[in-house]
């Protein structure tokens, strides 16, 4: 092999540790974008196999026998499932991935190994995607794909300088980035999928589906978002802002839970005031849990049901976040009377518990005439007793709500709701707890309200005869700035330092809503970008009922015209070459010439020019006449290999030195 | 082996509708891993996912175009190859340029069995690419085409050309056998052959070809990294050989003709005269590189036929 005209190849010999270095960043920028995600031992190990194999890619090494590798290989195999249980699913086959990676890694040598091994780091990135897609992690997806692109450029070209091979990838890539996303707009969608996704036990905050004193708590100390709301109209006053999540029923003294899953028909409700018509962005929360508005008039999507309760429940759990448009109205009144059934669950109380409570139920129900005053005489008696919002309350004994009552007085949302419907059941009112969330911080960038974990509620409901379900909050009773503010400016000790600071600057809290309304159009308009989106972006262009024909025609439309920009772009690029050191030193010999001499012709050769020079300046011949001809037989002439460049810098210092009187 | 569209006239500059492009295995499994990654998107109804996978396939379509362009428009300037020894590989020489100077990298050549080689032509420079031509038997060998191709940059497609150029190259018998150098009796009684070292005259330095002795080489100017040259003496008194075939006592034709090849070789490198007898064939004695390679040539031939 020569490498003849130019120096170019001189450091892509077949023995650069190059492809070997660039395959490993490769893997193991895939390998980190799930560090935190698969077990630690696996991503150790993992990279420890990367980092040896770095470090021996210059001197001999020693790799293991095809025996022990095949060993090694079960073993690992059997740690994933002694862990996980299973293979499918996204954790056990990330972390079964990454050990054969690193497995891979004790073999690869050949240019096939590191092609496999940039694959890999790709398989990896794609189920970085399927895991997390917050916005924030996009440029670290952006930056793997570079560099596996780049990788591939380092291995096909065998060993190209890292600046040229990432300049490359990153031009590749960019040409890439139009027709990737007409692909994203125009793909056709699955409306279901192929096959059922494996669930993955992996816990995101979200409100359960039962309450203990305690549990809430886990929530409102969480800044994370819990779910985006954009009204269409009218937004309700603040103290109306309730989102309703799971209804809780059962009460077995310490713990509230759901009703039984039999069917039930929902409450006939009359509604009332205005309809707010809104548009909610929910997070991922791996619960099944819709969250809306106080009370929402009908189920918005085939895939949520609208119970008993009135709650939103999803048929599948919120994986990837989701958005729903709902009508909801915050009053309602009740077209029938509560049925028997119901009436005796949201009255029961496990008997002889709370002994307390059901004396001042008693005495509470000798001094009021209906359900109604017995209702404000129990939130006088929490807004009178000495009650303390706190978020860091003393244990409560087994008399729970006794207990809380009249001994402690002091908690959050949780115990108050809870206090207040054990008190109403024991004076013969059907009551329940409501958890969900309360308020919101409005983003006036992105025009919506931001509601966060550290929003989490809880309340009670009372059945009054004569209007029905009545939303009833104690804690706003002791707490009547809960209702404006979130809870962590009330108590901003639950905040952490950084969280704090963004609160007491201005400019941090208008940075957040920058970022809170960037979170907003990439989770609306790029997470969400699915079956049903896509149908109404295409009606938007007015196609109604897309066919494939249509759709096939309009992409391959979309396809000739992003070719033409390629073609054009990858042609005009390769011609703003600049030329090598040789060319300019002539050419700047030919500029000097032309001020003696006619300038020269295209067509004309250095030693037809020498001629021509000759007759005009015969005086000058000889020294134009000797570079001329070093001219073409350092382009012409046969190669000099190492000499060359210094022959093209003496000829370069020649053409300078010329003086043309 | 004929064309249709005739046989290119050098040089060559390759369209586009000559070229032609396929995925490389390693493009076909990178293929492979889109088509996983599209059924995975889609199933997951995962937006990102899906996002990667269309990104990564329009990569692909870039780096096909780039691929196609990198061979698009070279020069193919000059096919050449030296006559060589039956049994000794030889060298195609392919220069390959861009005649508007853009850097051009990865260009490979290949004739059939033989294997891939790759060279770069940086920018505003040539690209020289040796390609080993199989070991073949002595008489014509004829390379009725060249395949170019590259798969720069990413290695994921590869595009290629044949350029239907024939060249046909002197395939010499192998220089072998022990017998000693017969003399041109009538013209030369009484003298002996001796080596050509000691009593000549030296008389200058030309390029190293092929069956040149070692012990001819200038290997101090090589050395100081000059070509391979080798040291020329002229002989005081021109000593005359004639090498007939048919006073070669060797049973075999072949060895006979490599007996001979080596005879003429020999001669050659010490500078002497020399003539050959062939059946049918009587070249007179004389010396120098032409006339070296007309009677090896005719070696060569002996026996094939035209075309052969």
């Amino acid at each position: 092999m020569s490498v003849p005209d130019t120096a170019a190849g001189a450091d892509a010999g077949r023995g650069s540790p190059r492809p070997l270095l660039w395959a490993c960043a490769a893997l193991g920028g895939g390998v980190l974008l799930h560090a935190d995600r698969v077990p630690a031992w696996a991503a150790l190990l993992a990279l420890g196999l990367l980092l040896w194999r770095v470090a021996s890619a210059r001197r001999g090494r020693w790799a293991p026998a095809l025996a022990l590798r095949a060993l090694l290989a079960l073993a690992l195999v059997v740690l994933v499932l002694a862990r996980f249980r299973t293979l499918n699913g996204l954790a056990a086959g990330t972390t079964l991935l990454i050990l054969m990676a690193g497995l891979k890694l004790l073999e690869t040598r050949t240019r096939r190994d590191y092609f496999v091994l940039v694959g890999t780091g790709l398989f990896l990135l794609l189920a970085a995607c399927l895991d997390r897609q917050d916005l924030l992690r996009v440029p670290l997806y952006a930056l793997e794909a570079w560099v596996c692109c780049a990788a591939l450029a380092v291995i096909g070209a065998q060993g190209l300088a890292p600046r040229a091979a990432l300049a490359l990838a990153g031009r590749a890539l960019l040409l890439a980035a139009p027709l990737a996303a007409l692909l994203f707009v125009f793909f056709p969608r699955l409306p279901g999928s192929f096959w059922a996704i494996p669930r993955d036990q992996q816990a995101v905050t979200g409100l359960a589906d039962s309450m203990s004193p305690g549990s809430i708590l886990s929530l409102v100390t969480s800044y994370d978002t819990a779910f985006r709301v954009r009204f269409a109209a009218e937004v309700p006053p603040p103290q109306e802002r309730y989102w309703r999540g799971p209804v809780l029923h059962e009460f077995d003294g310490h713990t509230w839970r759901r009703a039984p899953d039999a069917y039930r028909p929902r409450q006939a409700l009359h509604f009332l005031g205005t309809a707010y018509r809104y548009h909610v962005w929910l997070e991922p929360s791996r619960q099944h849990w819709w969250l809306a508005l106080d009370t929402p008039a009908h189920s918005p999507d085939l895939h949520a049901q609208l119970t008993y309760d009135y709650e939103l429940l999803g048929s599948e759990p919120v994986a990837q976040g989701l958005a729903f448009v709902a009508v909801s109205y915050t009053h309602t009144a009740a077209a029938a009377p509560l049925a028997a059934g119901a009436r005796r669950e949201d009255t029961a109380l496990p008997s002889g518990s709370n002994p307390r409570t059901a004396q001042l139920a008693a005495s509470l129900r000798g001094r009021t005439a209906s359900d109604a005053q017995l209702v404000q005489a129990a939130l006088e008696y929490l807004r009178g007793g000495g009650f303390v919002y706190s978020l860091e309350p003393p244990p409560l004994g087994a008399d729970a709500v006794d207990d809380f009552l009249f001994r402690t007085r002091e908690g959050f949302c949780g115990h108050y709701a809870s206090a207040f419907v054990v008190l109403m059941r024991a004076a013969g009112i059907p009551a329940r707890v409501v958890t969900g969330y309360l308020g919101g911080e409005w983003n006036p960038v992105a025009r919506f309200f931001v509601v966060r974990q550290s929003d989490a509620h809880a309340w009670a409901e009372v059945w009054l005869e004569g209007r029905g379900w009545t939303r009833v909050d104690p804690t706003a009773v002791v707490a009547p700035e809960r209702l404006r503010r979130g809870i962590l400016d009330l108590l901003p000790q639950g905040l952490s330092v950084s969280e704090r600071m963004i609160r007491s600057s201005p400019w941090l809290a208008y940075l957040l809503q920058r970022w809170d309304a960037a979170n907003d159009w990439w989770s609306e308009r790029v997470l969400q970008f699915d079956y049903g989106a896509q149908l109404d972006l295409l009606a938007r262009l007015g196609i109604r009922t897309p066919d494939a024909r249509q759709l096939g025609w309009a992409f391959m439309l979309a396809l000739l015209g992003w070719l033409a920009l390629i073609t054009w772009h990858v042609g005009r690029g390769g011609r703003a070459a600049r030329p090598d050191a040789l060319a300019r030193a002539y050419a700047r010999l030919c500029r000097k010439l032309a001020r003696i001499a006619p300038p020269r012709a295209p067509h004309q050769g250095p030693l037809s020019l020498a001629a021509m020079v000759a007759a005009h300046r015969p005086e000058l011949a000889p020294a134009v006449r000797a570079l001329l001809e070093r001219y073409a037989q350092l382009r012409y002439g046969p190669p000099q290999g190492a000499g060359q460049a210094r022959a093209v810098a003496e000829f370069r210092r020649a053409v300078a030195q010329l003086a043309l009187p | 082996m004929h064309r249709r569209q005739g046989d290119d006239r050098l040089p060559v500059v390759l369209e586009r509708r000559r070229l032609y492009i396929l995925p490389t295995r390693a493009g076909a499994a990178f293929g492979v891993l889109l088509m996983l990654m599209l059924v995975a998107g889609l199933n997951y109804a995962n937006s990102l996912a899906l996002f990667l996978t269309f990104l990564l396939a329009a990569f692909a379509l870039v780096v096909m175009q780039l691929c196609h362009r990198n061979l698009l428009g070279v020069q193919v300037q000059s096919l050449s190859a030296a006559p060589l020894f039956a049994g000794s590989p030889g060298v195609l020489r392919v220069w390959l340029g861009d005649p508007a100077g853009t850097a051009r990298l990865g260009l490979e050549a290949a004739v059939e069995g033989s294997p891939r080689v790759a060279a770069d032509a940086g920018a505003g420079a040539r690209a020289c690419l040796d390609v080993p031509l199989p070991a073949a038997r002595r008489g014509r060998l004829r390379i009725a085409r060249v395949r170019l191709s590259t798969a720069h940059p990413f290695g994921l497609f590869r595009v290629w050309t044949w350029v239907h150029a024939p060249l046909e190259v002197w395939v010499y018998p192998r220089p072998l056998g022990r017998l000693p150098m017969p003399v041109y009796g009538e013209l030369q009684s009484g003298r002996q052959a001796r080596p050509a070292a000691g009593t000549d005259e030296w008389s200058g330095l030309r390029p190293f070809r092929d069956g040149d002795s070692p012990r001819a080489v200038d290997w101090k100017a090589y050395a100081r990294e000059a070509p391979l040259l080798v040291k020329e003496y002229s002989l005081g008194a021109a000593e005359l050989r004639l090498f007939d075939f048919a006073a070669v006592r060797l049973a075999d034709t072949e060895a006979r003709l490599c007996q001979l090849a080596r005879w003429v070789v020999e001669a050659e490198a010490r500078g002497e005269r020399y003539g050959l007898v062939l059946p049918g064939l009587r070249l007179e004695p004389d010396r120098g590189p032409e006339h070296r390679h007309h009677c090896l040539a005719a070696l060569a031939a002996f026996g094939l036929g035209p075309g052969g």
